[in-house]
Parts: C-alpha cells; structure tokens; sequence
C-alpha cells in the first residue's frame, strides 16, 4: 500500500495547518492535555470508522440523500464516543461537554467521507481516516501541551515548572494568563503555521 | 441496480433510521448503569466534601469510585423532611455519636446555567461547618471561582441566625466587614454570580426553617441529648425507600 | 425581559461564536475573503440559527429531555431519549439548511451564485449544531430565551466574519512574512480580535 495515505496526513497535507479542516471545534479544549488527548483519540476514532462505514456503503448509497447518510452514520459514531466517555471517563466527558457533539460538524470527517471514502476500498479508506484523524490530533495536542505547560504550568496535571520559581512562594515566575484565554490557541497555530511554512516551500500562499 | 429510484431511496433510508436506532438504543440501555453510578457518585462526593470527608479521593487513583461509596454509606444517611406538603431532601452526616452535621442540599440559577451545592449546619443549626458549590457553565476565573476551596472555606463557621432570625449568608461585593458573622467576600469580578449564590442560600436553607425551629425546640427540650436518633424520628421519615428516592431526586434536579 | 437583553448582548460580544469557542471556523475561513460575500454568509447563518434553534428547542422540551414524554402518557415520565439529541439535531439542521438553500436559490440567484458551494456547508456549519448543543447545556428555561440566543450568536457570528473579511481585503497591501501569507496571519489575526472581543468579558447587565 502507498505509505502516502497514512505519511501525508500528518505532515504535509495536515488537515488543520495545511488543508484548513476541523479546526472549529475543538481548539476550545486546548486549555489541557487530558481533555487535548481524548478529543484528539476521540475524533481519530470517529473519522476511522465513518471512513470505514462509508466506504463500505458506497455503491449502494442513493445520490439524493448521501450526505443525509453521511451525517446520521457520523453523528451514530459520536454518540457512541459521547455514551461510552460518560459512562467510564465521566470528569473528562464534563469538561469536553458540548465539543463531543461539535465532533459531527468536524470538517475534517465530512471532508475525508466526500474526498477519499467514497472512492476506495474500506481498508485504504479506514487508514485514511485514522492518519486524518491523528494528525488532526497531533495539532491540537502539541498546542494543548504548550497552553497547559505556559499557562499552569503543568503538563497532564503533573507540576513541570518548579513550585519554587512561583512569586507566591518567592520566586521569580508567573503563569502566562494569556494562555488560557481561547485566542491564544489561534495564535499559536498561526504561529505553527509559519514554522512548518518556513521549512516547507512549496507550501507557502502568494 | 438502480439506487436513484424513489422505492430504493425510501427502502434504504428506513432501514439505515431503524439500524441506527437499534444500535444507539443499545448502546443507550447498556451503559446507563454506568452513567448514573457516575452521577452518584459526583453528588455524593459533593455532599462529603461539605462535611470535609472524603476529600484525599482526588489522589486516589485506584478505586475512587469505591471509596466515595464506602465513606458515603459510612457516614451519611440520606432523609427527607415533609414541609407544607412538600418533601425536601436532607442528608445527616454522623462523624461519631458527638458530632452530627446536617446537610442542605442547594440549587440555583447562576449567570450562565446552573449552579448547586451543599451547606452543612452543624448541631447548633446555625453555625456553618462547611459549603461546596459547584457550576455548570461560569466564567473560568470569575464566577467560576465558586467552586474553588478558597472561597467556600470562607463559609466555615459563619452563622445563619441572627438571635432568632434567619438572616442567611450575605455575599458581599468588595469585601465582607471584618468579624461579621453574616457575611462573606463575593469573588471580584463575578458579582452576578455571587449574587445569584447568596439568593441559592438564602431560598434554598429558607424552606427547612420550619423544621430546624421544630429540631431546636426538641434540643432545648434535652430530648436529642437522651438518644440521638429517635429525638429527629419524628419530622424525619427515616426509611430506606424514601432515601432512595430523595438521593435520586437531587440528581434529577440537578 | 432583562435577562433577555442580557443574554442578547452576551452572545453577541462576551460568548462569541468565533472568537470564544472558535465555532463555525472552516466556512469562516475559507469565505471570508470578501466582505460581500461574508455579508451574505453571515446573514444566512443568523437566518438558519433563528430557524433551527427554536425547533429544537421545542423538540428538546418537549421530547427528547428525560420524563419529557410525560405529556403524553404519564407511563412515559421515566424515558430519557437525549442520547439520541445530537442524531435529532443534526437532521433538523441539515434540512433546514436544505430549504434555505432552495429559498435563496429561487429568489435570489446572484447572492446564490457568489455563495457558490457554501451554503450546503452551513449544514455542517458548528456554529449552527453549537447553538443548539449550547441551548441544551445552558438549559434555557424559555421559547424567548433560546429564539434571542439564537438571535444573539448569529449577529455575532455574522459580525465576526464581515469585520474579518474587511480586515483581510486590507491586508492584500500588507508585507507579511512569506511562510505566514494566506492562513497564518488569519489565524493570528482572528487571535488578536478575540483578545480584543475579550474587553467585553466585565460586562455587567
């Protein structure tokens, strides 16, 4: 198999930095990487399967309603993930709140159903649909480890910058509030952007 | 085959809705116990917290949920009282034979959605041994600060009777006056939401004033001296069937 | 009547769509290159949200919340149907976008024909499943409260999306960074005017 279809997604036709898909959602939960992780796992899971499901049901879907189906077997997958987070990782489930169901309107599942699903074999189509989906996550975790690490100065709730350094115990160091105030997460990925522009040429717009 | 004709379109549509709804029903049905056990224990770990128990489970990470359960049914009996028809929730915190808490259970309207929460009196019925509040949906930094344990420590040991009056908790913009007793600081910067706290007490401790006078008059009668659970016997139907359904009344309203 | 202003002017500047819980960022985006077209977007996107939201509403009160069928059977108080809110919906919106489509399609061809692929997009719209999903969390407690809700978030998203059209037209004379061209300073910039939208946040009403 082209090792394309699961190398490119992550890199250089990412869906958020370089295609501009799925970022509505879910940069909200960015603030964390607990939540960051299991958004990310949650949409790669979603995309997966809808990928998986549609291709499979692609010469049998009547044309008139195809996005119809692709929006009810979407939105059947999320309130799975939405059912099974409640039942077994409730605290988790509480802060995502509604960006679980905002999974449904991810550009990036619609966009993969329509680009890819519908036009290859189910397996190639599940392999796209996990890449797309982690690379996806990729972004958003990267960016909720900088958010988390700035802003409270902790990654996945373990304290990273020495209680010591605080100027409330005497030190020299503040938490950067900015970076818990959602239009830092934007920021930062403009800022993502013109990193992975500047070593990759060829993508760069007039 | 053909999959524009109208036949095909419907056939397929109906039978995609109804495999649809099978699975979610499913789904549905399978985890609910889950779900709720979930929801239980939030509230219960909410009302432990106000009487300060159970509080280290945050570092627990093996059985939370377990724990939360056993220091519940340790310490915690769930009731409800009959006032004016109407049957309101009460949970009896026993520490040991001395110490006796009871907890109110509160719900509001914040700034954005709900908020709740519970109020723990001590044996006194008038001084606060401790609060918890919790939100659905305020500010972060601002009302949301409510549920911080900075600003429900605050509550600890204020009183909600003046003399004989009910006078409750004020939450106070720009500072609570210094040795006040009514009183605590409102977060700055979330006044709506503090006000909105201060009117929860206020309505909420409000509709179980009836009973605490009928407790108090039973307290100066030296009855709850005597024994300690038959003296509240009577305002309180102290079975486990109503329990149950008080415990899932506070979640429902929740 | 004042928690209707209130919530009113909340959604539009302290809970905006876009610049608080960046919803509805992909048409956003890809549209907001000309402040026409951005216009007749943003109107669209008010348009559907005060469509939608109440219908949803109505069936959210009156069907999908738990013991909400009560109003037909008392045996009914026990069932809880909200698993099934998101499926529900995200097909209320999907044929409502549907008929929107056929509308504008019928009496106004030109807007039509510059919205191009767009307005089948405002189906899967977040900003447009956010509302409802935001009406079901905040449990609004009337028809009133979620149809100026809806009213509310439009404006706001509509507003967000035409100042930010205008601000990229401008930015075509702009000597920005190669690498950071095209989305990069969007983002940026879309990140500088949610800080700016974030002076409202004392609001007081």
């Amino acid at each position: 198999m082209d090792k394309k279809i699961y190398i490119d997604p992550l890199f250089r036709k990412n869906p958020v930095t370089v295609l501009v898909l799925g970022i509505c959602s879910s940069l909200a939960v960015t603030v964390k990487v607990e939540p960051a992780l299991v958004m990310a796992l949650s949409v790669t899971i979603v995309t997966g399967f809808a990928n998986l499901i549609m291709s499979l049901l692609r010469n049998t879907i009547p044309n008139r309603i195809r996005i119809i189906v692709q929006l009810v077997v979407v939105a059947m997958l999320v309130i799975l993930v939405d059912q099974i987070l409640k039942a077994y990782s409730y605290e988790v489930s509480k802060q995502l709140s509604v960006f679980v169901g905002l999974i449904i309107t991810n550009c990036i599942i619609m966009g993969r159903i329509e680009a890819f699903a519908l036009g290859n074999k189910p397996f190639p189509s599940l392999i796209d649909g996990l890449a797309n989906g982690a690379g996806y996550g990729m972004i958003l975790v990267i960016i909720s480890v900088l958010r988390e690490l700035f802003g409270s100065g902790t990654i996945y709730g373990f304290q990273i910058i020495p209680l010591s350094w605080y100027a409330k115990n005497g030190g020299f160091y503040y938490n950067n509030g900015l970076m818990i105030l959602p239009p830092m997460a934007l920021i930062l990925i403009g800022l993502f952007i013109w990193v992975q522009r500047s070593f990759d040429k060829d993508l760069q717009e007039k | 085959m053909d999959t524009n004709k109208n036949l095909y379109t419907i056939i397929y549509s109906t039978v995609l809705v109804v495999l649809v709804a099978v699975i979610l029903a499913m789904a549905a049905y399978l985890l609910k116990d889950a779900q709720q056990r979930n929801i239980s224990i939030e509230t219960k770990q909410l009302v432990l917290r106000a009487v300060h128990l159970g509080e280290d489970a945050t570092q627990l990470e093996a059985d939370k949920a377990g724990y939360i359960e056993g220091e519940y049914a340790k310490y915690i009996t769930d009731t409800t009282i009959s006032e004016g028809g109407e049957s309101l929730p009460l949970y009896i915190c026993r520490i040991d034979s001395v110490q006796k808490y009871y907890i109110v259970p509160l719900h509001g309207a914040g700034l954005w959605g709900p908020i709740w929460g519970y109020i723990a009196l001590k044996g006194d019925i008038n001084t606060v041994y401790g609060a918890v509040f919790d939100h659905k949906g305020e500010t972060p930094g601002l009302g949301a600060e409510i549920a911080t344990p900075q600003f429900q420590a605050q509550f600890a040991d204020k009183q909600i009777f003046d003399g004989d009056n009910f006078v409750s908790i004020g939450v106070i913009k720009g500072g609570a006056e210094k040795g006040n007793t009514h009183q605590v600081d409102a977060i700055s910067g979330g006044t709506i939401t503090s006000k909105a706290l201060e009117s929860m007490v206020k309505t909420c401790v409000g509709k179980y004033l009836e009973f605490f006078k009928s407790l108090k008059e039973d307290a100066s009668q030296k009855l709850l001296l005597q024994s300690d659970s038959s003296a509240i016997a009577s305002p309180i139907t102290d079975s486990t069937a109503v329990s149950a359904t008080a415990a899932e009344e506070v979640t429902s309203k929740k | 009547m004042q928690d209707l202003i209130s919530i009113f002017v909340k959604s539009i500047f302290v809970e905006n769509m876009v610049f608080a819980y960046f919803l509805g960022m992909c048409s956003f985006l890809a549209v907001s290159k000309s402040v026409k077209t951005a216009t007749g977007l943003g109107i669209a996107v008010i348009f559907v949200l005060v469509v939608t939201l109440p219908v949803n509403y109505i069936l959210y009160e009156y069907v999908l919340k738990p013991g909400a069928l009560a109003w037909l059977d008392p045996s009914y108080a026990n069932l809880d149907l909200s698993f099934l809110s998101f499926i529900i919906f995200i097909a209320v919106v999907a044929s409502i976008t549907q008929l929107v489509e056929m509308i504008v399609e019928k009496f106004t061809p030109g807007l039509y024909s510059s919205l191009g692929i767009f307005l089948p997009l405002i189906a899967v719209n977040c900003a447009i499943l956010g509302g409802s999903l935001f009406m079901q969390e905040r449990g609004y407690e009337t028809l009133a409260q979620a149809t100026t809700y809806a009213l509310g978030s439009g404006i706001g998203w509509a507003l967000a999306i035409i100042s930010l059209a205008a601000i990229r037209e401008k930015l075509k004379y702009s000597n920005v960074p190669k690498p950071l061209r095209g989305l990069g300073i969007t983002f940026i910039m879309v990140g500088l005017m949610g800080l700016a939208f974030m002076s409202f946040m004392g609001i007081k009403l």
